[in-house]
């Protein structure tokens, strides 16, 4: 019976050791993605957007665990946990459905980066729609995040331009938010002719975010 | 509970509470998007005292997020991840002063005649025709400045769209939108930096505060308050930008209550306010959307596709045939998501994006009905929603359209999103899968971002929840004004629709006080 026990513990243990444990500590400290979570999206980052091709940056360069962290920290508590559940279903659905290839059996941010390639292909192109879903879901934060990153915009001409902002009636009525009214920049004086209607037209100068030179 | 007074004209924001609170008001206001605010200026210029109340926060310029998800995380109830269960649907619902305005695209399309017509034939109704709306509808033309899509400001997406519509013999025309002096930046979804995009938080809402109106925003109505027949206001809690974490308790008496919360947020606030004003057991049910698919296409020069009007060019050339055409822009992030593919595929097919142009069917699926359900906990919806079998072709027909209007424009490859087919046609006889494949809802990507019914006007109070005048059939002095209350869908983009609808039960309101 003693043996019995030994046994469940050491599957038990094991188990934990394949699901939960053995992560790598993060390069970052993160609010909300914990080192599981960041495994999983550097991986899947690479997998997604590696390095070269059309648009040099990859999705490391791009930080997609920094943005999906900061997302996290935007998202209402309810959709914070359903990322977290997505996360954590990518991660180790490859525990039930091994990636093709030698040591498939692990969790999706221990896998190669060919197997984790095929792994998300395989999502992608699945029968079932709700492994369409969850891929596309992973796929839309992470093209979210890599467009985020002002080089990649740039380099596709998709860079926010710089534009003037009148102040309007409106701007005397609202502070900006979480502050009180005494926040409120603008008076009466401060009112501006509205636009003009010229167009923005291709060539113009960026936001100053998505600029060239952000010094 | 301490009494407090805002002070007449003030907006009230987060920072401002820290008490519990009560306030009185001829009306009370629940809901400051596109309708809610047209009922709220309407009855200010009445001489009622309004109150208008706002779960979200007022968004100034310096705060529209130029990042695709982090601007949907902050404006957008559940962080723009709301989906119907059934067929899956992805649909949107704002959370800020101004509702859906602040971050639509400004579409402004009358209902057709023959959909009034109808309606009224169909339920019971006897002053919703054109002749009885169009007083309306031009009030609020006039008011928003609503007006085509100036050439100037078209932009070569567009102007490619009206291009194939042309080369094919389709009807296309620039699209009528609520927007002064546009500049053609393409923001219209993370807010109009320009000020160009008349968002009602920029003009009725501050029109409503010049005449008096308090507007009273972070604020979450839980519940209205009922005896007998008779609303007598609501009552809820203080919360948090973002996190909406609730703190002090509100209450807002009044002499009547005009509900706009919007067609998925109403119902849920009736139900849970002890299901209010449903003897005809139709609060939350008859929920139809306009689901739409959207086709890209790669064109061999370039495009530009973010300079331009955000949606400025549209044919209705098939609106009796279950579908209507446009032109479509959004934050690249969110464009991006669609494309097919992943590594260096998916990295070359997004270097496409600068010639590329993307553009949207929205379907009539009268067919397709769901229903809106309160969670246990809070006032999120639960919706369930089923594309009917014989609304598919719809759907199908809208997409093999803009596959012809695209190669008739010039493109070299398009990008359906359909799963189950190529991922890129080349030609036009490629695209002929489109038209002759059956497909099922579950291989297609669809949204649904205009919602209707789940609080119809029928002329039978058993068969409808309010008259045609927005008035709750089982009580006195409660109205509904939002896309709710429409019967049937509208075939084309609501917003004026329901604006012009809200601008009716404001004025039979005022009477009736």
């Amino acid at each position: 019976m003693v043996i019995v026990w030994l046994l469940l513990g050491c599957a038990a243990a094991y188990g934990l050791t394949r699901v939960a444990l053995g992560y790598p500590r993060p390069s970052e400290r993160y609010e909300h993605l914990n080192r599981a979570e960041a495994a999983l999206v550097e991986g899947a980052a690479v997998a997604m957007f590696p390095p070269g091709g059309a648009i040099p940056e990859s999705g490391l360069d791009a930080d997609l665990p920094g943005y999906l962290d900061r997302l996290l920290a935007a998202s209402h508590p309810r959709q914070r946990r359903q990322l977290h559940m997505l996360f954590f279903l990518i991660e180790h659905a490859t525990l039930c459905f091994p990636a093709p290839g030698r040591g498939g059996l692990r969790r999706f941010s221990s896998l190669s980066h060919d197997q984790r390639v095929d792994v998300l292909q395989d999502w992608a192109t699945s029968n079932l729609f709700f492994r369409r879903l969850c891929f596309t879901s992973l796929r839309a934060l992470l093209t979210l995040g890599y467009f985020a990153h002002p080089p990649v915009t740039r380099r596709l001409g998709v860079a926010p331009p710089a534009v003037e902002t009148p102040v309007c009636e409106a701007d005397l009525l609202y502070p900006p938010i979480g502050a009180g009214p005494e926040a409120i920049a603008f008076t009466a004086d401060d009112l501006t002719e509205p636009s003009d209607g010229t167009p923005i037209l291709p060539g113009a100068p960026r936001h100053r975010r998505y600029a060239e030179d952000l010094s | 509970m301490s009494e407090s007074h805002a002070g007449e004209g003030q907006v009230r924001v987060f920072a401002e509470y820290d008490r519990d609170f009560h306030e009185e008001a001829d009306v009370v206001v629940v809901g400051s998007g596109p309708c809610g605010a047209v009922v709220a200026k309407g009855l200010t210029d009445a001489g009622q005292r309004v109150v208008l109340l706002e779960e979200g926060p007022p968004f100034t310029p310096g705060e529209f997020e130029l990042d695709g998800g982090l601007s949907m995380a902050r404006t957008l109830r559940e962080g723009g991840l709301r989906a119907t269960r059934g067929t899956v649907l992805s649909t949107m619902q704002a959370i800020g002063l101004g509702g859906g305005s602040l971050v639509n695209s400004a579409i402004c399309v009358r209902a057709p005649d023959w959909v009034l017509d109808r309606w009224c034939a169909q339920f019971e109704l006897e002053r919703t025709t054109r002749a009885d709306l169009d007083p309306h509808y031009e009030a609020v033309g006039k008011f928003l400045g609503i007006a085509p899509t100036p050439e100037n400001v078209l932009g070569q997406r567009n102007l490619l769209f009206k291009q194939g519509c042309e080369s094919l013999g389709y009807a296309s025309e620039p699209i009528w939108r609520n927007v002064r002096g546009c500049r053609g930046t393409g923001e219209c979804f993370t807010g109009c930096r320009t000020r160009a995009k008349q968002s009602v938080d920029i003009n009725y809402i501050p029109a409503a505060v010049r005449g008096g109106a308090r507007v009273l925003t972070s604020l979450r109505a839980e519940r209205v308050l009922v005896s007998q027949r008779r609303a007598h206001g609501v009552e809820g809690r203080v919360v948090a930008p973002f996190s909406g974490a609730p703190s002090h308790r509100f209450r807002v008496d009044a002499k009547a209550v005009v509900l706009a919360a919007g067609c998925m947020a109403t119902p849920v606030l009736l139900k849970k306010s002890g299901d209010l004003a449903n003897r005809s057991r139709q609060v939350g049910e008859n929920l139809q959307f306009h689901p739409g698919v959207a086709v890209m296409g790669v064109f061999p020069e370039r495009v530009d596709p973010q300079f331009g009007a955000t949606q400025g060019y549209q044919s209705l050339h098939f609106l009796r045939q279950g579908f209507k055409l446009e032109t479509l822009w959004a934050p690249p992030a969110v464009l991006a998501v669609r494309m097919p593919g992943s590594g260096l595929v998916l990295k070359e097919r997004l270097a496409d994006i600068p010639y590329s142009a993307i553009w949207d069917g929205i379907t009539t699926c009268n067919n397709s009905l769901g229903s809106v359900r309160p969670r246990r906990r809070g006032l999120d919806p639960v919706l369930t929603w089923r594309l009917h079998p014989s609304d598919l072709p719809f759907v199908a027909n809208a997409l093999w359209t803009l596959a012809e209007i695209f190669f008739a424009a010039g493109a070299r490859k398009i990008l359906p999103g359909v799963h189950g087919i190529p991922p890129v046609l080349h030609s036009l006889r490629e695209a002929e899968i489109l038209r002759t494949q059956r497909f099922k809802a579950s291989q297609l990507v669809m949204g649904g971002n205009h919602a209707f019914c789940t609080t119809r006007m029928h002329g039978d109070p058993r068969r409808g929840v309010v008259d045609e005048l927005g008035k709750c059939h089982d009580l006195d002095n409660l109205y509904i004004a939002d896309t709710g209350v429409f019967p049937q869908c509208p075939t084309v983009n609501p917003m004026w629709t329901g604006m012009a609808l809200a601008h009716r039960t404001a004025h039979a309101l005022a009477g009736r006080l």
